[in-house]
């Protein structure tokens, strides 16, 4: 049985810092990780680079040989739709290099920001389905930029961001707000990581044109009953907060238990 | 500072001069026309911010906007924002690549194409007020200003240059989102959740009407979009079918989903063959009201929201600033001038001219995206 995360989040909400700092603390504690670079317009790391899709398919090149820009050059990439043939080398691409890892290995995927993604392109769920055929446990790591969390509507609107990519993938889904280090007011996030409904609520009622009550409180009641679209806090200047997001992560993957494969109910997560 | 400009002195203070003489002239005007301050709210143009994810067809969209409008006799103004398009199929009176140029800022900089991007859009930000003054000028000339948003959509919706473009025009005119849906690609009933649960995202975000626009309608009805969005169970019945996450919570989505779409308008559109214009055009105009009646009451909390944002913005950029030139050892990025793209391209508009000389001066106080954030 492997493990996996897979790190999404919009552009610059800090997913290569994030694997970056994942690799080091990793390496102070003794534990074994494995760094997978799955975004082919990267550009460079500061982690050591485990498994590199660039090594297939660099967009780079695809912006050069074909007169793309990026983002058609991203879209080429990773549409299989385009390029049959790229489906089969993944696959054969994936098998080979999954083969190097063994049971109880440990990986990360560093993935593409663009959420089309997840959404209108199947590759990333191929790839998912790919590992869980390799009998790995995977586990979407979901980062948003707490910078922007400033008021309750952003933090709804990064709920339902998130719920967008959930629902697509379908895997245990933990959701972080990162660079905590440069928010200037923790006591405000704060709010949003352990939601009080009522209160949060009746800011969103003021803060939304009149007519959307009911929504608001639709949306309100969602994030109070689904604990997976919590949040939770990542400041990666401590040790400790570095290891309580991966305490979180482990325990929706079951890292560390020697269980059978367990049936999860979604919807009955503990309280975290 | 050293600047490292490509242009004589000369031509710098000249540059100065005109643009001097051009606000003179601006002023005088406006005087005469016993115009209220620039600050005060508009009803016109209705500025419509098209957005949608990549490959959809906003760009297509916004080229058969323009050739409709044309042809009849709406006034329209055209801005693009994407810097990394390589060819526009239409003339934009506002282009960033006038003003940035996207290549220079990835190699000066050292990003890759992302980091480029967020880049570019960040520096025409520092600089928008000029844009709305822009507007401002001509609003009694125009009824819809055009916007086109780079590629990957959330470069723009999850960005703080995009949150602060938006709030700037949404604090002077009544604005619009038209969130356009790849009609044939959001026919699986988990694409179209997801879909939908993204604009859903982007409506509290920016907090402004949203238009659903199903483009591609020549290759894909959108009628199935309209049933499952009026009945809730249909859609759910589809989903079920398709899905293995538990439905307790894709019920509850669902329902969330079904009180979200009351609020939206949506209109079917083809770009290739030009269908649905009418109807567009129509939608925008009751979001428009419906923007006047209900969302101008905010309006003093969204100058408030962008203020803060330009704020924040500001202070980061100063810091990196100083970093940054350490780093670069006093090197600043070449940026245009916009003065020879102004003469180049076939622009009906003279103003342009005169805000695009924005001069390589201003740009040494500005700054760049964090490079951390063009890796993460």
């Amino acid at each position: 049985m492997g493990y996996a995360q897979l790190v999404i989040g919009p552009a610059g909400s800090g997913k290569s810092t994030y694997c970056s700092s994942l690799s080091q603390h990793c390496e102070t504690i003794g534990r074994s990780i494995n760094i997978v670079n799955l975004d082919p317009a990267a550009e460079n790391f500061n982690y050591p680079v485990a498994m590199d899709i660039r090594e297939l398919i660099s967009l780079e090149d695809v912006m050069d040989e074909l007169g793309l820009g990026p983002n058609g050059g991203l879209i080429y990439c990773m549409d299989l739709n385009y390029h049959m043939h790229l489906e089969e080398n993944l696959d054969e691409w994936l098998t080979e290099e999954l083969d190097n890892y063994l049971d109880d290995d440990y990986l990360v995927f560093d993935c593409p920001g663009q959420i089309e993604l997840f959404s209108h392109v199947p590759v990333l769920k191929n790839f998912v389905e790919h590992l869980k055929r390799k009998n790995f446990n995977v586990c979407v790591v979901y980062l948003l930029d707490s910078q922007f969390i400033t008021d309750v509507t952003k933090f709804i609107s990064g709920c339902m961001a998130s719920l967008s990519a959930m629902v697509q993938l379908e895997l245990p889904h933990v959701n972080i707000l990162s660079k905590m280090d440069l928010v200037r007011n923790k006591r405000d996030i704060e709010n949003y990581l352990n939601p009080e409904p009522q209160t949060l609520l009746a800011e969103l009622n003021q803060r939304m044109a009149p007519q959307f009550g009911k929504l608001n409180k639709s949306l309100i009641d969602l994030v109070d009953q689904y604990s997976m679209v919590s949040f939770f806090p990542l400041d990666l200047r401590k040790e400790s907060s570095i290891q309580y997001s991966l305490s979180q992560i482990d325990m929706s993957i079951q890292y560390g238990e020697d269980a059978d494969v367990k049936v999860k109910d979604f919807d009955q997560e503990d309280d975290d | 500072m050293d600047i490292d400009s490509k242009a004589p002195e000369n031509a710098a203070s000249v540059d100065t001069e005109i643009k001097d003489a051009a606000d003179h002239i601006s002023k005088t005007m406006e005087q005469l026309n016993i115009v209220e301050p620039s600050s005060s709210f508009k009803k016109k143009p209705v500025i419509i911010i098209v957005v949608g994810m990549a490959g959809c067809g906003k760009t297509t969209f916004l080229h058969r906007l323009v050739s409709h409008t044309m042809a009849s006799n709406i006034r329209g103004y055209v801005m693009n924002l994407d810097p990394a398009i390589l060819t526009l199929p239409y003339g934009a009176n506002i282009d960033i690549r006038d003003t940035v140029r996207y290549k220079d800022v990835m190699k000066q900089f050292n990003l890759g194409p992302n980091g480029g991007i967020l880049t570019s859009l960040n520096l025409f930000a520092t600089k928008f007020d000029e844009v709305i003054s822009m507007i401002e000028r001509r609003a009694d000339e125009l009824d819809y200003v055009l916007v086109d948003t780079p590629g990957q959509i959330e470069i723009f919706t999850w960005s703080a240059s995009g949150a602060i473009i938006t709030e700037a025009f949404a604090s002077t005119f009544p604005t619009v989102i038209a969130y356009v849906v790849d009609t044939p690609r959001s026919a699986s009933p988990a694409t179209f959740m997801s879909n939908m649960l993204y604009a859903c995202s982007i409506l509290y975000k920016t907090r402004l009407p949203l238009v659903l626009v199903f483009n591609k309608t020549d290759v894909a009805q959108h009628e199935f979009a309209l049933e499952w969005m009026k009945d809730f169970e249909v859609f759910h019945a589809a989903l079920d079918s398709d899905h293995s996450y538990t439905s307790t919570l894709t019920r509850s989505l669902s329902l969330s989903l079904e009180e979200f779409y009351s609020h939206l308008r949506s209109v079917g559109v083809s770009a290739i063959t030009g269908s649905g214009m009418d109807a567009f055009f129509k939608t925008i105009e009751a979001s428009a009201e419906e923007y006047m009646e209900t969302y101008k009451a905010d309006l003093d909390k969204r100058r408030a929201e962008k203020e803060r944002l330009e704020e924040e913005h500001k202070k980061e950029n100063m810091e990196k600033l100083r970093k940054d030139m350490e780093k670069s050892r006093g090197e600043t990025v070449i940026l245009s001038t916009g003065l020879k793209d102004g003469l180049e391209e076939d622009e009906e508009d003279e103003e342009i001219e005169d805000d695009d000389m924005i001069s390589e001066e201003d740009y040494v106080d500005d700054d760049e995206e964090d490079e951390d954030l063009a890796r993460g």
